[in-house]
């Protein structure tokens, strides 16, 4: 009974051809400290073929960019429930973009952006401007992420050299 | 951010704590929100609505989630901006504003500061700057559940925020509070007993860094009754935990996990909550809106929701009261998590590290890098909350696997409890009428039931008897070898599993481990030692046959071997380490040896698959489990929970940065490189252990002894030792043994106080131990001076066959033994009148006292005086140790009380003496048979003198009394006896080592064992009079422990010191060569008890009730 330091149910259950896996990195604001969010998209899109990098709570920017540099994954989303998903969003997606490295990985948002209603249309409006792919609006659930990591064209395949990355795939 | 704007010095919010309380005794449940908003005018107008509202309301400031992760600037720049934030910037605002906020609240209603920071130090300063002293957290749950802060660091800095709130609150006149959150942390599927424990640990933190008046929370849910008994645990915990004086509270959580999306399912599951707040005793209620799933609800929402739960918990408190619940299942296991991770560190900070990374404390689908997350918790058929998987936690609940938790599985789980009240909501049930907590769900899959073990081995082959061995230091060795020894002798009807389970060396142990200082010794001559149960011959060693530790010691290390002699621990443990590998090696067939280096937590019982006998579980501290049909218990020297004034001493020292203290245990546990040379440090208490401590701060430091001083030995200093004040209640050492000169095979016959004369007394029962035990004693003792004094006054003078003394002393002790042969009492008078025929001393010894306590009722007038006192005491014993415990009369005497031990615990064990009896006996009796029998051999009295002459001993004085003195800021110690004794002390060493208790002992195996009643201490009762004596009461031979019931409990035995005070002198750590005396024949006994159980057939042992 090998106890590995990760937490079991972290443990991929694939069920689609590990072909048309994405490498997709789950990020959460700076200042959320929820997880459940995360387990549970972590569990679905692994469950789905895709392999997961997860972050874990208060992730800072430095951390994502560090990472994204290091993995080069197919797709970042940013998973926030606390209310200021909108803030860390935006501070997250800018030093994404601020990097030339990691400027062209595609980033979609979603779960509770704001603390309120209010205002969500404005919040979105903010997001992509600041350079996000896709802010699915509160309460979407995990399911929209499928289509798009279907959609997606890893990186990799398209350049294997991979110098420059600046385009980005639609979204 | 700093102010340096003075803290508003107004009369603050009222204490929380006092506050519940009156409510509580009004009959009231205190109601409080969850709220926060950025702006200062908004929290203010919200912190009045709720203190304006008729019920009994605490007002709270939840803070922002930039300020918890300590990103202050980010709080100000939304501030700043005019962005909306999830809750109010307490440190961005500063104390000021934050102090204006909570005014709102008027001087009725206390005001408290909730917010998820694992560093909250800067909050606490704010909040201390304005006044406000009641918050929330700890330093596992707001740390764990809240972000990515390593929980060293989070502990450090609850630690100093946590004793810098305490330190201020005193300051301003005023009390703090925290409540914990360890009854929430990650808010859904934690079964209850891990919230449980948390939050009865992080109280405990809170005490111990200062605070006088905490809150234990524990959120609601997914079943009603195990919440009920939830609380009910907590309850019990914290009052059997937390310091008496501490003020306590309950505080009940509505639901923390996904809420119910309609308003009326939210309402609903709101109202439960207060309920059970009500029924389970709890003083406050913390409340969740109708808008939990879906944004931060409004001041009105979260006054709504105050009301209606104030008005449930009256409709409520009017309905009848059920039965008392009790707390089940999540007390037995709270319990156990608790008391593991306390018998980690008496540091309850440092044992929550401990515990997390030990994965004892596993917080279930946790992300947190410092949470094991091994575990898993899962919702079972029935609605409870249960273990799917314990990781490494010390429980035993849980042997079921369940399938891989999915997301949609997890997803129906978390959904659960809203998806349930919204339906139950939707299908109209008037409020106030539920039904009770949680309904199975229709379509819910039952969980597999426990499988895995060793179900399906082949049906032919007997199954094995597999039998655990906890604890493998000498006792426990004793009986694997007498196992091993006899399964040689006579074929076994069905394999033995042996789990040898010991964290140490296996044999060693953990007293014996090698890794300990050379310079300690043993303390019996190496010829008198073995662990083999019959004498080695020309085959290999093995199982009842091997060398003597002086045998083997002599081969093994020829340069340096000095068999005739005491030999270093160290080298008793290689030889115990010998024992144990050959004893493996030659293992009969069918016996097989599994070496388990890990320590067992805690033990149950479980039915075997096959439905027969009740096999025990333990679980061990690596994380699995181990199913064993029969249990020895040889545990060995307990750790016990510090007493008052040790506590005390240790709060002192743990409170200065120069002074150390350090606490009693074997001399090897001991951080003794802590202490710097030339420090003062005063040792309490002048047994075996003082001696190990001596040589390991003076040989041990690089001093050696030169042989030739004026009383042997002339100590030379390396430069690092200490000084050193030893002391103790007789002031003077143990007395030293006689040169040994007797034969390894030598059989003391007592004359008086024979097996026979004690039998009967026994026999007689209700025994008074000083009024017919001692008195014989003491004649058998006079009996050997006397004859010793006659036997060596005439020299060796020979007169025919023999010599002249020995025909004499031959002659008087005939004559003595008929002489008090018929006597009632036997007096001392007749044997000194007969002793005066012979021409020799004939003065008697009257009693023990005299010897062990030579300066009592005496006064010096300065410790010089006293010194050189000691000095003609301690060389008078020493002349009189070196004349030989054959041939010196006073040795010889005292050897006696070794020789007749089996005779007293005839008398003694089990029972034999009055309640009355018994205490004086341990208390009064066992010291000064200790002091008189147990000595070190003499050489360590030459080197006492040779370093009281070198200066660095400083004995105290009789009646030592040690203080921590505050004002100095160290230890100091004085004699009573001796004038202007007093020294300062920068250490203070407990020489002590503890006795057993199995009410304070620290093993957690052993405190669970107490708990559920599987042991029970032996309360030696008799008339009406009854004394607690804290050992395992056992049966006699072979030593089933006696359940709390009364039943015996045939597939346990316990041997060695776990059973000391219901037996007498169990510290014994080795055998003798030649006939078997209890050592080997206790283990013995055991061995052939366990075989039976290879012989025959299992019954089940549940039904057999047994008696006393
Ligand atoms: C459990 C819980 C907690 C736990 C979290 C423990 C942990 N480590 O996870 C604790 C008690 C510690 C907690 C703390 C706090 N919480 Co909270 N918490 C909740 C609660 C009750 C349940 C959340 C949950 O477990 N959901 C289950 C998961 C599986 O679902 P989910 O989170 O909705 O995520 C799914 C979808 O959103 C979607 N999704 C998520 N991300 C993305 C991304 C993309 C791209 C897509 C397509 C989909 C998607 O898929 C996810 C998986 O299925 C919610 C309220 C509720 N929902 O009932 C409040 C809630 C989220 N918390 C809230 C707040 C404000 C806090 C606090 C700030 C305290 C406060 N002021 O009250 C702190 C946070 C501290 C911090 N630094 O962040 C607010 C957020 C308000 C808002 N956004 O408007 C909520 C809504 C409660 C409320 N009404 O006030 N919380």
């Amino acid at each position: 009974m090998a106890q590995s330091a990760a937490p079991q149910l972290l443990r991929p259950v694939p069920q689609a051809a590990p072909a048309d896996g994405r490498r997709v990195l789950l990020t959460t604001g700076s200042s959320d400290a929820h997880t459940w969010n995360l387990v549970h998209l972590q569990l679905f899109l692994e469950e789905h073929g895709h392999s997961v990098l997860n972050l874990g709570p208060c992730v800072p920017e430095e951390l994502l960019v560090d990472t994204a540099r290091l993995t080069m994954p197919d797709l970042v989303v940013f998973s926030s429930v606390n209310g200021h998903g909108h803030l860390d969003g935006l501070r997250a997606v800018r030093a994404l973009r601020a990097e030339a490295d990691t400027r062209g990985i595609p980033m979609v948002a979603g779960g509770l952006l704001g603390i309120s209603p209010e205002g969500a249309e404005q919040r979105r409006a903010e997001l992509l401007e600041a350079g996000f792919d896709g802010v699915h609006p509160d309460g979407t659930g995990p399911e929209v992420l499928l289509e798009r990591l279907a959609e997606l064209i890893p990186l990799a395949a398209l350049d294997p050299a991979g110098p420059a990355r600046t385009e980005r795939v639609a979204a | 951010m700093t102010r340096s704007i003075p803290a508003p010095r107004r009369p603050g919010p009222p204490d929380l704590g006092a506050y519940v309380r009156a409510a509580a005794e009004a009959g009231e449940l205190v109601v409080q929100p969850r709220m926060g908003m950025a702006r200062p005018e908004e929290m203010a107008a919200g912190v009045t609505a709720v203190a304006r509202l008729p019920e009994r309301t605490v007002a709270t400031v939840t803070l922002d989630s930039y300020t918890r992760v300590g990103d202050h600037a980010a709080a100000t720049a939304a501030v700043r901006a005019g962005r909306p934030l999830n809750g109010f910037p307490l440190v961005a605002h500063g104390p000021r504003v934050g102090a204006r906020v909570a005014g709102a609240a008027g001087p009725a209603t206390p005001v408290q500061v909730r917010h998820g920071s694992a560093d909250p130090i800067a909050i606490f300063r704010t909040m201390t700057a304005a006044g406000l002293y009641t918050s929330e957290g700890g330093p596992v749950s707001y740390c764990l559940p809240y972000g990515r802060t390593p929980l060293a660091e989070s502990v450090a800095a609850w630690r100093d925020g946590t004793r810098l709130l305490a330190e201020e609150s005193r300051a301003a006149g005023t009390g703090a509070h925290l409540e914990s959150f360890g009854g929430c942390l990650l808010g859904q599927l934690c079964p209850p007993s891990l919230l449980v424990a948390v939050s009865v640990l992080e109280c405990l933190f809170f005490v111990q860094n200062g605070i006088t008046s905490v809150s234990l929370s524990y959120a609601q849910q997914t079943h009603a009754g195990q919440d009920a008994e939830a609380l009910t645990a907590l309850r019990r915990l914290a009052d059997e935990l937390l310091p008496p004086d501490v003020d306590r509270h309950l505080v009940l959580y509505t639901y923390m996990g996904v809420f119910p999306r309609t308003a009326p399912g939210a309402r609903l599951l709101l109202a439960r909550s207060a309920e059970l707040a009500v029924r389970g005793g709890a003083e406050r209620l913390i409340v969740k809106t109708e808008t939990e799933a879906h944004r931060i609800p409004t001041v009105e929402e979260n006054l709504t929701a105050l009301r209606n739960a104030a008005e449930q918990a009256r409709r409520t408190r009017l309905e009848p009261a059920g039965p008392p619940v009790d707390g089940g299942e999540v007390l037995a296991e709270a319990r156990a998590l608790v008391t593991a991770v306390l018998s980690l560190s008496d540091n309850v900070g440092t044992a929550l590290l401990r515990a997390f990374r030990r994965g004892l404390l596993d917080v279930p689908y946790c992300l947190h890098p410092d949470n094991r997350g091994a575990a898993r918790g899962v919702i079972a058929e029935d609605g409870r909350l249960r273990w799917a998987d314990l990781g490494a936690m010390p429980l035993l609940s849980a042997g079921r696997r369940t399938t891989p938790v999915t997301s949609d599985r997890l997803s129906l789980m978390l959904r659960r409890v809203a998806e349930q009240h919204d339906a139950a909501a939707r299908q109209a049930a008037p409020e106030g009428r539920h039904e009770p907590g949680a309904q199975p769900e229709p379509g819910a899959r039952p969980e597999p039931a426990a499988g895995a073990g060793n179900g399906t081995g082949s049906e032919q082959r007997p199954a094995p008897l597999r039998v655990a061995l906890i604890g493998v230091g000498p006792r426990g060795l004793s009986v694997l070898e007498r196992l091993a020894a006899r399964c040689l002798e006579q074929p076994l009807a069905r394999p033995v599993e042996i789990h040898a389970i010991d964290p140490y060396q296996a044999g060693a142990g953990r007293i014996w481990r090698q890794s300990q200082s050379p310079h300690f010794l043993m303390n019996t001559p190496a010829r008198e030692v073995t662990m083999f149960s019959g004498p080695g011959d020309d085959g290999p060693a093995r199982p009842g046959a091997g060398p003597t530790l002086a045998e083997w010691w002599a081969a093994a290390d020829p340069e340096n071997a000095d068999p005739d002699g005491y030999a270093p621990r160290v080298v008793y443990g290689r030889y115990l380490s010998h024992v144990f590998d050959r004893i493996v090696a030659a293992l009969p067939v069918g016996l097989t040896v599994q070496r388990v280096p890990a320590r067992v937590l805690s033990a149950d019982r479980i039915p075997d698959e096959d439905g027969g006998t009740r096999a025990h579980r333990l679980r061990l501290d690596r994380g699995d489990v181990l199913t064993v049909d029969r249990v020895v218990l040889a545990t060995g020297h307990p750790s016990n929970d510090l007493d008052g004034p040790q506590r005390d001493r240790a709060a002192f020292a743990a409170g200065s940065a120069t002074v150390r203290y350090i606490n009693g245990d074997s001399a090897g546990e001991m951080p003794l490189k802590d202490i710097p040379p030339g420090a003062s440090v005063g040792i309490l208490g002048m047994g075996l252990t003082f001696y190990d401590i001596l040589v390991e701060l003076t040989q041990g430091r690089g001093g050696r002894f030169a042989p030739d001083g004026p009383d042997g030995l002339r100590y030379l200093p390396s430069g690092r030792e200490p000084r050193i004040f030893p002391a103790s209640r007789s002031g003077v050492p143990l007395l030293a043994r006689g040169v040994n000169q007797k034969p390894p095979l030598h059989r003391y016959r007592a004359r008086l106080f024979t097996p026979e004369r004690m039998g009967a007394v026994r026999a007689r029962g209700g025994v008074d131990f000083h009024a017919a035990v001692l008195p014989w004693l003491m004649a058998e003792v006079n009996l050997v001076l006397l004859a010793t004094r006659i036997r060596t006054a005439a020299g060796d003078a020979v007169i025919g066959e023999a010599a002249v003394g020995a025909a004499a002393a031959a002659d008087f002790t005939e004559r003595a033994t008929a002489a008090l042969a018929d006597a009632d009492t036997p007096l001392l008078e007749p044997l000194s009148r007969l002793a005066a025929e012979y021409g020799v001393d004939p003065t008697v010894l009257a009693d023990f006292d005299t010897l062990a306590r030579p300066f009592r009722g005496k006064r010096f007038c300065t410790a010089a005086e006293f010194r050189t006192a000691l000095t003609d005491w301690l060389r008078a014993d020493l002349a009189d140790a070196r004349l030989g415990n054959a041939d010196g009369p006073l040795k010889a005497a005292c050897d006696v009380l070794r020789d007749v031990r089996q005779t007293i615990r005839s008398v003694v064990d089990f029972g034999g003496l009055t309640p009355e009896s018994q205490r004086r006996f341990l208390t009064e009796f066992n010291p000064l048979a200790a002091l008189i029998s147990t000595g070190p051999p003499a050489v360590r009295s030459e080197q006492f003198l040779a370093l009281l002459d070198a200066g660095i001993l400083e004995p105290v004085g009789p009646q030592a009394v040690f203080r921590s003195d505050g004002t100095a800021g160290r230890f100091t110690v004085e004699s009573l006896q001796v004038d202007s004794s007093r020294v300062g002390l920068d250490a203070l060493v407990d020489a002590r080592v503890p006795g057993t208790d199995l009410r304070t002992d620290r093993n957690p195996l052993i405190r669970g064992l107490l708990a559920d009643g599987t042991i029970r201490t032996f309360v030696n009762s008799w008339e009406g009079h009854a004394y607690d004596t804290g050992g395992l009461a056992s049966t006699d031979s072979p030593f089933h422990p006696i359940r709390a019931d009364g039943a015996v409990e045939r597939s346990m035995h316990v041997i060695g010191i776990l059973s000391e005070h219901t037996r007498w002198f169990t510290q014994v750590g080795s055998g003798r060569p030649g006939s078997w005396g209890s050592f080997t024949r206790d283990a013995d006994a055991i061995a052939g008890a366990l075989l039976d159980g290879a012989m025959l057939e299992p019954t089940p042992l549940a039904a057999k009730a047994g008696t006393r």
